[in-house]
């Protein structure tokens, strides 16, 4: 419990760091802003609080240093006498009074100084008063400087004390110096302690740790012991001293047979003499070490060490009280046998046989290493010969995956041939029902004649559509009538459309070709065509345009109603021709004016 | 080895070909080539892609139910190996191939039977509506009539030759 407090005493701070820390977090935990125009009680009220707060943390501060740093009365008497030996108890005690009396009288300070305060009129008095305040309160710990420092050094020795259990089972090694009980230490646990020819190697107590018996052992390892009195011993061998006295634990106490380390036989005993009245009431073990020439191994003097302390303890719990209460409260149970059938403990073939194999340790089978190394260059790896096939002489075939782009996986199923027959016949019902006969139905020679016409057709069409975008039209388009067709080239087209073009000298187009304004000639009076009714004005050979080209009454009729039918869509878009944009109403009312109701909303 | 499916085509997947994305729930994605990947990435339906497998039959235009199509399924339980299966499994294999390449020309062909109809029905219309722009509507009338002629002439002659 001791041992842990010595870890975690607080760092103790030196007196102007002290006074640096407290004041800076005055000034950044209390407000900072005050002006004179402030009522006077806002302003008291800020600078009591600067000196109050101030007063807190110093009171807080030092308090933790006294509650952390263990009171010499409270500990284990071999710690405490372990600190006194190091430390001084009475420096340390004196120490720690002198942080009280700091704390108290700071504490004073600031009350004085409130009560003052409450009597300040303006913002310049308490300002002055609190700056004494905090002023007194700073010298009063810088008069803590010394003792400040020596609780800081000594909290820092004590943190790094070996964590020395008093209670626990504990060996201890003492003797002369350099006799040889850091190197049994060092040998017996996992400490590791400095070993060298000189004396005082070690200068402190050191602990190790060691396993017998299931149980946890303390090694403690002292500094030598040096024969003079009491009075006489420096702190080192105090350490010692102070161990022997207060650990309760087997002694070991180390000699030297060789006399190595610089002292007779003789010596040591005498020591050994002297220092006999701390050995009371504990085991003690003999050790003569660094005898080669005997062979005494130090194993077993361990051994009875930790048997005889072990006992020692036992017994001396024994001898006490409560010993009775814990033995009322044992009672071993066997349970009585109820029929003469033997039950002995069960178990199981496999556990058996694995311990008889254990024991017997037979390789199983032949590994494949085994095999590799038999057969050298020749060995092929054949992971094949191990599969679990229903016939043997299948291993070694090469198994096809793939085959023209499908997984033969996909088709391995128990009852593929099951179902490849019911296949099968349904194909052949198929076949005979007639649903694979080609049905290309020989077409009639009038079939063929119409598809090759109608091929032509085609053909003609798209050669049309060529020629109408070759054309370069950028003028008004000029009716078919106005450009002048050549005779023969009429009477190429002609032929190409199947008609008889030959002997048609007295034609139509041809003697219209005559008359053509190219060739002036005198035209000759004849009554080629009998007037009609028309005016005089009018040349009697050119007939209207309305009559040109049309054999007979129904011709003419039916050329009227086309002229209309076409003249239709203008009218009825009011438009005069072609070129007419012109827009009778831009906005009409009934698409813009009124809601949009339901209806559309891509468009108005 | 196995020969996968393209996710988004439907085409094979050779080992050593095309791409696997794997989405964050586990699902994995094959791909034959980068165009299906390119399209799965734009968050393209292959059911409405046109040129995919699954368009065509979802739309109808392959077949998709049927008895050979059964044969190929994935199984999840591996079968040991046994030669006598395996042999029987590569000769039906062979065969159900034929059957499923005959039925799905079938159905394909029976799919383009209505469009030869309308073919036809579109030559006839058309030679009837523009035989104009190849042959003359009376091309070979004047030769016709020479011929009634002749052969008037001809009843004539024989007429008279009968009475006579």
């Amino acid at each position: 419990m001791a041992l842990y407090n010595f870890k975690k005493i607080m760092v103790v701070p030196t007196a102007k760091e002290f006074i640096d820390i407290t004041l800076s977090k005055t000034q950044r935990k209390t407000p900072t802003v005050v002006h004179k125009h402030y009522q006077i009680h806002r302003i008291r009220h800020f600078y009591m609080r600067k000196v109050k707060f101030t007063q807190q943390n110093y009171h807080d501060r030092l308090t933790q240093i006294l509650t952390d740093f263990p009171k010499l009365d409270d500990i284990h008497p071999f710690y405490a006498d372990l600190m006194n030996v190091l430390y001084d108890k009475d420096h340390y005690k004196l120490a720690l009074g002198q942080i009280n009396i700091a704390r108290n009288l700071i504490d004073n300070v600031a009350k004085d100084y409130v009560r003052l305060m409450k009597y300040g009129d303006s913002l310049y008095r308490c300002k002055q008063l609190k700056r004494a305040a905090l002023g007194r309160m700073c010298t009063i710990l810088k008069r803590q400087k010394s003792s400040l420092e020596y609780l800081e050094q000594v909290r820092q020795h004590l943190s790094r004390l070996p964590s020395i259990d008093p209670n626990t089972r504990t060996l201890l090694l003492c003797g002369y110096p350099n006799v040889g009980k850091s190197s049994f230490i060092n040998k017996v646990t996992r400490a590791d302690v400095d070993v060298q020819p000189y004396a005082f190697t070690t200068k402190s107590l050191f602990v190790g740790h060691m396993d017998y018996r299931y149980l946890r052992w303390q090694v403690v390892d002292t500094p030598g012991i040096l024969d003079h009195p009491l009075e006489e011993r420096n702190t080192i061998e105090m350490q010692a001293i102070t161990a022997l006295a207060h650990l309760r634990s087997a002694i070991l106490y180390v000699t030297d047979v060789s006399e190595q380390c610089g002292h007779t036989l003789q010596e040591q005993l005498e020591l050994f003499n002297n220092i006999r009245p701390l050995f009371t009431n504990k085991p003690l073990i003999i050790v003569a070490n660094k005898c080669d020439v005997k062979k005494i191994s130090e194993l077993s003097e361990e051994n009875q060490a930790c048997d005889q302390l072990l006992a020692h303890r036992v017994n001396t719990k024994i001898k006490g009280k409560k010993v009775h209460d814990v033995l009322n409260r044992l009672h071993l149970a066997m349970p009585a046998k109820r029929d003469e059938k033997e039950r002995p403990p069960f178990i199981p073939e496999g556990a058996l046989n694995r311990r008889k194999a254990m024991e017997v340790d037979a390789p199983k089978r032949k590994l494949e290493r085994d095999l590799e190394m038999e057969l050298g260059d020749d060995y092929v790896l054949d992971l094949q010969k191990y599969w679990d096939l229903m016939n043997e002489d299948e291993k070694q075939d090469t198994i096809p995956e793939v085959w023209e782009g499908h997984n033969i996986a996909d088709y391995i199923d128990p009852d593929i041939m099951r179902k490849l027959e019911a296949l099968e016949k349904e194909e052949e019902l198929k076949e005979r029902a007639g649903e694979y006969e080609s049905d290309e139905e020989s077409e009639d020679e009038e079939m063929q004649e119409i598809r090759t016409l109608a091929k032509q057709i085609k053909e003609k069409k798209q050669l049309m559509v060529l020629e109408s975008k070759e054309k370069d039209v950028h003028g008004p388009r000029m009716p078919r009538t106005a450009t002048k067709v050549e005779k023969k080239q009429l009477e190429k087209e002609m032929s190409n459309l199947g008609l008889d073009m030959s002997d048609k000298s007295n034609s139509h187009y041809a003697q219209q070709g005559q008359r053509s304004r190219s060739i002036t000639r005198k035209r000759k009076r004849e009554a080629s065509a009998p007037p009609t009714s028309k005016t005089r004005s009018q040349s009697a050979s050119r007939p209207p345009r309305d009559q040109s080209g049309l054999r007979d009454g129904k011709m003419v009729k039916k050329t009227k109603k086309m002229m209309k039918n076409s003249q239709r869509d203008m009218n009825r878009q009011a438009r005069r021709g072609e070129s007419d944009r012109h827009v009778f109403d831009l906005k009409p009312k009934h698409l813009l004016a009124g809601k949009r109701k339901s209806g559309t909303k891509d468009r108005r | 080895m196995r020969i996968e499916k393209c996710y988004f085509c439907s085409g094979p997947v050779y080992p050593g070909h095309g791409v696997m994305f794997v989405r964050n729930d586990c699902k994995m994605f094959r791909f034959c080539r980068s165009k299906c990947k390119k399209n799965f990435t734009k968050k393209r339906n292959p059911r409405k892609t046109r040129w995919t497998k699954a368009f065509r039959k979802s739309a109808g235009k392959e077949l998709t139910v049927d008895n050979s199509l059964e044969f190929e399924k994935r199984r999840n339980i591996p079968v040991k190996y046994n030669r006598g299966i395996w042999d029987k499994t590569v000769e039906a294999m062979k065969r159900v191939e034929e059957i499923k390449q005959k039925r799905q020309a079938r159905f394909i062909m029976n799919r383009l039977k209505k469009g030869k109809q309308l073919e036809k029905e579109e030559a006839i219309n058309e030679v009837k509506k523009n035989i104009h722009l190849i042959k003359a509507p009376h091309a070979g009338k004047a030769k016709q009539m020479e011929d009634k002629m002749v052969q008037k002439l001809q009843e004539d002659v024989e007429m008279e030759d009968d009475d006579i």
